[in-house]
């Protein structure tokens, strides 16, 4: 008879809130240019969602607005408005709306704009991330995991499974600040992460074990650039995880119950 | 059960005034009414300004004429209300001072169809409840578990603890005949192990809701099947089962917590079985609109008697008119429902660290009965995913989809 709060616009207002100590944090650092860029994103990001209000009758959702603060961290520099408008409408209709909006998606719409702008650009220097920056995921992340948005498998696998890599001799010194500001923006998010407790764990660990991968075979990269490319190709593999991961308890119910 | 599984869960805050301490008081009015939605044909035994003595059979099922619904107290019946197929709607009974009270002869042998007889022609089998289907159980059924709940974590529901204190050996004779009816175990779900009781299977609940559900407790440690159905049962009524066998006269009686903000105290009574709300709820009300609750805030329905199988009455402001929106605005957000789900913690938690709570939703919304089968939906019903339904915000309110999915699969198994 009563009803609770977490509805799709509590969780996106919630992951807004935690990502906020990282969002001004690199506002602080960027200065004009990056307000610029924020607003640019947010409003191609919100008329696009407009678009699907008038044309599809899809609710608009505060999610453009997680997937414009991403963009706007992570694209690649110098792009300039038409390449940043082309990939950001791309992520925004192909990466989500088209879907049925924010919770039917695939892959997060911030993910496919940037792996769009990427590879279709591949000339433009991706960013350089301050490290206070790199340091205010922490709180984020801490922030989203208290308050339920954030998958806490993914970040305790991604962190494990890098902690793991790093002891092994992984070269990763240069690649953990982009990997911890992408792990939080892109790859913690509720929708497109594994949604089964081991799939969680698998997740995060699939993650920092791609990136480990391209650290150690991937010549010439950025790392934000590898971060992003292992954040698309972990996001895919979700739902197989997920099928593994409930496969396994099928297994193991059936053992228990005989059916 | 680790102490991960154990905690897991959401104690959900539902506003309600001080308890105040617990008192007798049957309603001048109660009504027999079928369990949820379920089209109920019955064959009446009485009619209307008939006077019945308490425990008297007033109607039996069509389908299985050995059930008989019985009259909670000693009453002259009011109405009877039926609808087209003789489905009951409701059979009102006005309450008479000083009536009769019905006893039966126990069998003297310890045979399992004489227990059964008498279980049937005393009107507890009604309070049974089979799952799948969340049903009242056929006269021949013979189930492959039962299962005692001594344990309900919903919010402000009656703790089954003073129900069984003082009635330990009532309770012991109940559950020692229900384990007669089963070849299977007979689980007792409690918090922890009952002392005195042998032969049982204690299945550990933990404190936050939806654990003290049947639902999540059978789905983790004996889950239903069509071929297997399994019973639930409340341990008030199995401390009555033993009463029943011991002097030949089922208790009547139900503790219910009567809760809720619109209140002015929060009450324990004990009342008969599909008492009067407005009866329980006398005195106690702020002024103002108010709904009026059978069972709790999380899994309850309006109504105006106290449903089968309920413990609580919840009493809620009446929530202020919603505004209507723009027809424009409504237009334009309004097709993508159901809205989609954001997998959360609360929404883990939701399940009782039983139920592959996302995987289970996805497959309810999309009509994948073979899926959500798989995944366990058949030890469920309704009131199992009401916190689901709380924590969603009743969209795209996971019980109702749950009962779609119940009615298909029995359809299709009656087929």
């Amino acid at each position: 008879m009563i009803r609770g709060l977490w509805d799709r616009e509590t969780v996106a207002l919630l992951l807004l809130a935690a990502l906020l100590p990282m969002a001004l944090t690199w506002l602080w650092f960027g200065g004009v240019a990056a307000l610029g860029r924020l607003a640019l994103a947010l409003v191609i990001s919100g008329g696009w969602h407009l678009v699907f209000m008038l044309a599809r009758a899809q609710p608009p959702s505060l999610s453009g607005a997680l997937a414009a603060l991403a963009v706007a961290m992570l694209a690649p520099e110098d792009l300039g408005l038409v390449r940043l408008v082309l990939g950001i409408s791309f992520g925004a209709v192909f990466g989500e709306l088209v879907f049925g909006g924010w919770g039917r998606n695939v892959v997060h719409p911030a993910t496919v704009m940037l792996a769009f702008l990427g590879f279709g650009f591949p000339a433009f220097p991706w960013p350089d991330l301050d490290l206070p920056v790199v340091w205010a995921a922490l709180p984020a992340a801490l922030i989203g995991i208290a308050a339920g948005v954030m998958p806490l498998g993914v970040i305790g696998g991604a962190v494990l499974a890098g902690g793991l890599a790093l002891a092994l001799g992984v070269p990763g010194a240069a690649l953990w600040p982009a990997a911890a500001v992408v792990l939080v923006l892109l790859v913690a998010d509720p929708v497109t992460s594994a949604h089964t407790p081991l799939g969680r764990w698998l997740n995060g660990a699939l993650y920092a074990g791609l990136l480990a991968l391209f650290a150690l075979h991937w010549a010439d990269a950025a790392p934000v650039q590898m971060a992003v490319a292992a954040a698309l190709l972990a996001a895919l593999a979700a739902p197989a995880l997920d099928e593994a991961a409930l496969a396994l308890w099928s297994a193991r119910r059936r053992r228990r119950h005989g059916f | 059960m680790g102490f991960l599984a154990r905690h897991t869960g959401l104690a959900p805050v539902v506003p309600t005034p001080p308890a105040v301490a617990e008192s007798v008081r049957p309603t001048e009015e109660a009504a027999l009414t079928p369990p949820g939605r379920a089209d109920l044909r019955v064959e009446m035994l009485v009619e209307e300004g008939a006077p019945v003595a308490e425990g008297a059979p007033v109607a039996r099922l069509r389908e299985a004429p050995e059930v008989v619904l019985v009259a909670p107290m000693p009453a002259r019946v009011g109405r009877i209300t039926l609808r087209p197929g003789r489905k009951l709607t409701e059979i009102v009974l006005f309450r008479e001072a000083g009536g009769d009270s019905v006893t039966h002869a126990l069998p003297q042998t310890g045979e399992p169809g004489a227990l059964r007889a008498l279980m049937q022609v005393s009107g507890f089998w009604t309070r049974l409840r089979q799952r799948p289907f969340g049903v009242w159980p056929g006269p021949e059924d013979r189930p492959a578990a039962i299962a005692v709940m001594a344990a309900d974590t919903r919010p402000h529901a009656p703790d089954p603890a003073a129900a069984l204190a003082g009635a330990e050996e009532d309770f012991a004779r109940g559950c020692h005949a229900l384990a007669g009816l089963t070849e299977g175990p007979l689980l007792v779900c409690a918090p922890a192990p009952l002392p005195g009781l042998t032969g049982v299977r204690h299945v550990p609940v933990g404190p936050r809701h939806p654990q003290g559900l049947a639902g999540i407790c059978l789905h983790r440690s004996f889950p239903a099947r069509p071929e297997h159905p399994v019973w639930d049962i409340a341990a008030e009524d199995v401390v009555h089962l033993g009463r029943l066998l011991a002097t030949g006269s089922l208790p009547q009686t139900r503790r219910v917590t009567v809760s809720g903000a619109a209140l002015t105290e929060t009450r324990t009574v004990i009342c008969q079985i599909g008492a009067d709300l407005r009866g329980l709820t006398y005195g106690a009300t702020r002024p103002g609109p108010h709904r009026l609750i059978s069972g709790s805030a999380l899994d309850g329905h309006p109504a105006r008697w106290l449903a089968p199988w309920h413990r609580q009455v919840t009493v809620l402001p009446e929530a202020a008119p919603v505004k209507a929106r723009h027809w424009f605005l409504s237009a334009l957000t309004s097709s993508a429902r159901p809205r989609p789900v954001i997998p959360t913690a609360a929404l883990d938690q939701s399940g009782g660290s039983a139920l592959p709570v996302m995987a289970l939703l996805r497959a309810l919304s999309v009509g994948d009965d073979e899926t959500a089968v798989a995944l366990g939906a058949l030890s469920l019903v309704e009131e199992d995913l009401a916190l689901l339904d709380y924590v969603v915000g009743g969209a795209p309110a996971p019980g109702a989809l749950l009962r779609a999915c119940l009615d298909r699969v029995a359809a299709e198994a009656g087929a």
